[in-house]
This record gives C-alpha cells, sequence and structure tokens, in this order.
C-alpha cells in the first residue's frame, strides 16, 4: 500500500515548506511577532497598570452607561469577585487578548466587508474564503501560528484574529449591500458624491449590521483566546488547561468562574451598545 | 489595603464535595462509564470492520439514495482524503464519537424541545439557561466533565452531549411553534388521535427545521470533539494536539485537513437530507 508513503511524503513536504518559510521569512515573521506582542503589551499595561477596583469601576460605568445600573453593579461586583478568587491577573490578560485581537480583527474586516458590500467581483473571491475558516474548527489556526510565530500571545492573537475576522466581514458587507433602493435613487437624484453616498446614506443603514459582526467577532474571540491557552497565551485559558491536565480541581473551578464572569459581561456589553445604536439609526 | 486581603476559593470549597461525589456515587459514574464505552465501542467496530474500501463504497451508495449524486461523490472523496492521509483509524474513532454524541444531545433535546413548544412556562425557563449556554466557551463544558469522569473519551463526550444540546432544543422548539394551525386544526376535526397528530402531521411539516437544528448539532459536536481531544478523547483531535505539542507540523496539518474533510461530509450528508426534505419536494 502507498499510503504511508503518502502520508510521510506530506509530512517532509510539509515540515521543509515551513522551514523555508521561517529561513526566508525570518525577519517577516519577527516583526509580526514583535507588532503583535507589543501592541498586545501595551494594551494590557493600560488595564494591568492600575489596581483591580479601579477596572472593576470602569467597566461597571460602561455597564451603568450601556445596559444599566443592575447590570453596572453586578458586573462590578463580578469583577471583584475574580480578584477575590485570586485570578485578577488572568482575568486582565485574558480581556487585553480578546481586546486586541478583536480591534485587530475589526481594523482589516470593516473595510474589507465594505469593500465587498460595494463590489460583487470582490465578494465572490471573499465568500468561499470565509466559507472555508468558518468550517474548520477554530483550534485548527493554532498550528500555523505556532509554526511560525511559536509559543506565546502572539501566536494566540494571530489564530483569535483569524477567527474572529470573518463574522465581521459577513455581517458589515452584509450591511451595506442591504441599504434600501430607494435612498440610493433618492441620493443619485439630488446629486450626492460618492463620498456622501457612502457616508450619509450607506453607513447609517449598515450600522447595525456592523455592530452585530462586532458584538460576534469579540464572541468568537473570547471562545479563541481560552483555547489559545494551550499555546502559553497567559491568562485564564492558560490557568484552565493546566488545571484540566493536571486534575486541579479547586483551580479549575475558579478559572471556570471567572470565564462565565467575563463571557457575560463582554456579550452583554456588546449586544446592548448594538442594539442601542440600532435605535439611533431608527 | 484591608480588600486586597480578603481571599476566598469557591473551588477549594467544592472541591470536597466532588470528592465526596466521587468516593460516594462512584458506581454510579463508573456506570455511566462503562455504559458510554461499550456503546462508543460498538460504533467504533461497525465503523472499523468493513475494509476502508468497501466503507467509502457503502457511504457512497447510501449517499446517492438518500441524497443525491453529488453529495455521493463528494462524501466518497472526502473519506478517501481520510484514508490516504493515513488517518482512517483516527478519523472513524472521530465520527463514532460524533455519531453517540449526537445521537444522546437529540434523544435529550427533541423531547425537551416539544414540550417548551407546548408548554409556555417551560419555554420561559429554558431560554436564560440556553442563552448562558450558548454564551460560554466551549473549553468551560470540558471541566465538570473532567472533575467527574476523569481523562478520556467519557469526559469528551459527556461534555459533547451537553454543548450539542443547546443548537436542537431550540430548532426544534421553533419547528414545533412554527406549525401552521390549520393543519392542527385539520387533524382534531377528522378524529385523529394525539399520536397521529404527531407523528404524521406535526413531524413531516416540522422536519425541515429539525433537520437544521441536527445539522447545527452535528458541527458544533465536531468541533467539541476535537476540542476533547486535548483531555485524552483520542481521534483526530488527539492527533492535532500531538502535532502541536510536538512540533510536527505535518501531522497537525494532515489530521487538520481530516478533520475538515469529516466536518464538510457531516455537513454535506446532513444538508442532502435536508434537501430531500424541503418542502419544494414534499408539498
Amino acid at each position: 500500500m502507498s499510503i504511508p508513503d503518502f502520508s510521510n511524503q506530506f509530512d517532509s513536504v510539509v515540515d521543509s515548506s515551513l522551514e523555508w518559510l521561517s529561513d526566508h521569512g525570518e525577519f517577516l515573521f519577527n516583526g509580526l511577532n514583535v507588532l503583535l506582542t507589543g501592541t498586545y503589551k501595551s494594551v494590557l499595561w493600560c488595564i494591568a497598570y492600575p489596581p483591580y477596583y479601579v477596572i472593576a469601576i470602569a467597566i461597571a460605568l460602561i455597564g451603568w452607561r450601556v445596559v444599566g445600573v443592575r447590570f453596572a453593579i453586578l458586573s462590578g461586583l463580578a469583577l471583584l469577585f475574580c480578584n477575590v478568587i485570586g485570578l485578577w491577573p488572568e482575568t486582565v490578560s485574558t480581556l487585553a487578548l480578546v481586546l486586541t485581537a478583536t480591534v485587530l480583527a475589526l481594523v482589516v474586516a470593516i473595510p474589507l466587508g465594505v469593500l465587498a458590500g460595494l463590489a460583487p467581483s470582490v465578494d465572490r473571491v471573499v465568500d468561499p474564503v470565509l466559507d472555508l475558516i468558518q468550517t474548520l474548527p477554530p483550534y485548527i489556526y493554532l498550528l500555523p501560528a505556532i509554526a511560525l510565530l511559536g509559543y506565546g500571545p502572539a501566536t494566540a492573537l494571530l489564530a483569535t484574529f483569524i477567527v474572529a475576522v470573518p463574522p465581521a466581514i459577513r455581517l458589515t458587507s452584509l450591511g451595506i449591500r442591504m441599504t434600501p433602493r430607494e435612498f440610493i435613487e433618492l441620493g443619485d437624484a439630488s446629486g450626492v458624491t460618492g463620498w456622501q453616498m457612502f457616508f450619509k446614506i450607506r453607513l447609517p443603514f449598515a450600522k447595525p449590521s456592523i455592530m452585530a459582526g462586532v458584538n460576534q467577532s469579540l464572541m468568537m474571540a473570547f471562545g479563541m483566546v481560552v483555547i489559545a491557552g494551550i499555546v502559553g497565551s497567559g491568562g485564564l485559558g492558560e490557568s484552565i488547561y493546566g488545571a484540566v491536565r493536571t486534575l486541579d480541581i479547586a483551580k479549575s473551578i475558579n478559572a471556570a468562574i471567572a470565564i462565565v464572569i467575563l463571557t457575560m459581561i463582554l456579550d452583554r456589553l456588546a449586544q446592548h451598545a448594538a442594539r442601542s445604536r440600532m435605535g439611533e439609526s431608527q | 489595603m484591608t480588600t486586597t486581603d480578603i481571599q476566598f476559593s469557591p473551588g477549594e470549597f467544592l472541591a470536597p464535595g466532588v470528592d465526596w461525589l466521587n468516593a460516594n456515587l462512584h458506581g454510579l459514574f463508573k456506570g455511566i462509564t462503562q455504559v458510554i464505552e461499550a456503546v462508543l465501542g460498538a460504533v467504533e467496530g461497525v465503523l472499523l470492520a468493513p475494509h476502508p474500501y468497501l466503507f467509502i463504497g457503502i457511504v457512497v451508495v447510501g449517499a446517492f439514495f438518500f441524497a443525491n449524486r453529488r453529495v455521493a461523490v463528494f462524501a466518497g472523496l472526502m473519506l478517501a482524503f481520510c484514508l490516504f492521509s493515513g488517518l482512517w483509524v483516527a478519523s472513524m474513532q472521530t465520527i463514532a464519537l460524533v455519531s453517540v454524541a449526537v445521537l444522546i444531545s437529540v434523544a435529550i433535546a427533541f423531547p425537551l424541545g416539544v414540550l417548551a413548544a407546548r408548554v409556555k412556562r417551560v419555554d420561559e425557563a429554558f431560554l436564560p439557561i440556553l442563552n448562558i449556554m450558548q454564551t460560554v466557551p466551549p473549553w468551560v463544558y470540558l471541566i465538570p466533565a473532567v472533575i467527574l469522569f476523569s481523562l478520556g473519551r467519557v469526559p469528551a463526550i459527556i461534555a459533547t452531549i451537553v454543548y450539542g444540546i443547546p443548537p436542537m432544543l431550540r430548532l426544534t422548539t421553533l419547528a414545533f411553534k412554527q406549525l401552521p394551525k390549520e393543519f392542527l386544526e385539520l387533524g382534531q376535526a377528522s378524529g385523529a388521535s394525539p399520536k397521529d397528530i404527531l407523528f404524521k402531521i406535526e413531524l413531516p411539516t416540522a422536519a425541515p427545521t429539525l433537520l437544521v437544528g441536527l445539522n447545527q448539532c452535528i458541527l458544533m459536536s465536531l468541533a467539541m470533539v476535537v476540542l476533547a481531544g486535548l483531555v485524552g478523547a483520542g481521534g483526530l483531535g488527539a492527533e492535532v494536539t500531538r502535532g502541536l505539542s510536538r512540533m510536527e507540523m505535518g501531522l497537525g496539518l494532515r489530521a487538520g485537513l481530516a478533520i475538515v474533510a469529516v466536518a464538510l461530509l457531516l455537513d454535506r450528508l446532513s444538508r442532502g437530507a435536508l434537501q430531500r426534505h424541503s418542502p419544494s419536494s414534499h408539498l
């Protein structure tokens, strides 16, 4: 049988091409590594430098503005609880990873989504790629990232970035395409320029959909960051991974509680932010 | 600072309880473990018993009859990829895990979904629970399962079952709520028994939405099973983990592509079934 031959050959081709890539693209990947780690470190510094209660109060205040008083009090208390169970540093670094990855993903995804929404030819290219990215289990993206960037937060960021991009592109292009025809015709008839058409007519209509995309990206990123704990990203994912592997029950329960708290807070915040924007545009 | 001194670990608090559970209900967990291992072993045995070529042939012919020619060719190609990437056994293990988990998920979610569609209060009680379950990252599901069942396939399958329930339950409830009232009234007027109404009117009408739920359930279960490779569930997830931890990128990539092949295979097969049941062919 030629089956083992085939898989051995495949393995050696992959290994040698990865070697070639990391030899010849060394400065590129080093640069990427430095860039990603640097961004992460600076975001982390911003939220890890102030004492824990300042961050908890800040998030509670944001929650108060966006959601309501009850949510604000609950989220503030829940974050203080993260400190009480002794997982504040991990919580903060998870938060920093999620925020960094989501922001990077949005910076790429929203312009691309707008482009795909405006030009059907771009959409035809982007759509199958997104289909493929979304069919693969997210776990897979750690492989190329770890091969090129090694262990550490940069790998986690890259993999999270890949997972967080598709929903934002999809929903942005959907939003842009959904602009009601009459309004476009109205714009044409009143002789607006291309830029005015985009910023004054298309973008406001697309806003709810874009915000929904932001929310989904954020939640996808969160799920991935937790998984990325296995490649040494730090944060709650790593403490869970360690605890599960050593069957440290107490620690894994604590970390799970902290993850659930953080998930609920981020999800509610993002959902309400999306909804309030929707109210504005109507 | 006094506040920083307050330290409380709910885990430390709960750990003795878990130990107690493990010590006193050992028989129960062991029983569950044995049942699941037996079922899994049987399914795996069936999948691995025929020669791979024969198995691919059976799937292709089955897909041809149950779905259409395109799905059949596609399924054949995907399975052939699993075979030629040298991961046939791991692929079959993964498929066995997914199918057992999906079967149990559906067996739990379907009755609950029907109940939620009938009784409004049950629906209202489920909604917040389902919301939380679908927000929490999949990793978290593995923790209680690992705590109670240790490492291996059994915690993986239990976490997968729990993870697969929400989409199926939601779409079952939706399917039964969406039923046109006239059909039910027609059944009642023609004096059909409740059992007849359920099996002859409600189920066929709800089938498309139910199959969407099944498709979702399968894909989510697959993602979870792969992730569970980290806790020793075996299958393709374990191969990816091995590739990651040994830095054997070729193996990792092969296993990753095989996962894609299995995902596409299961997706197309369940969608093929869906298309057969779509309203256009039915009404």
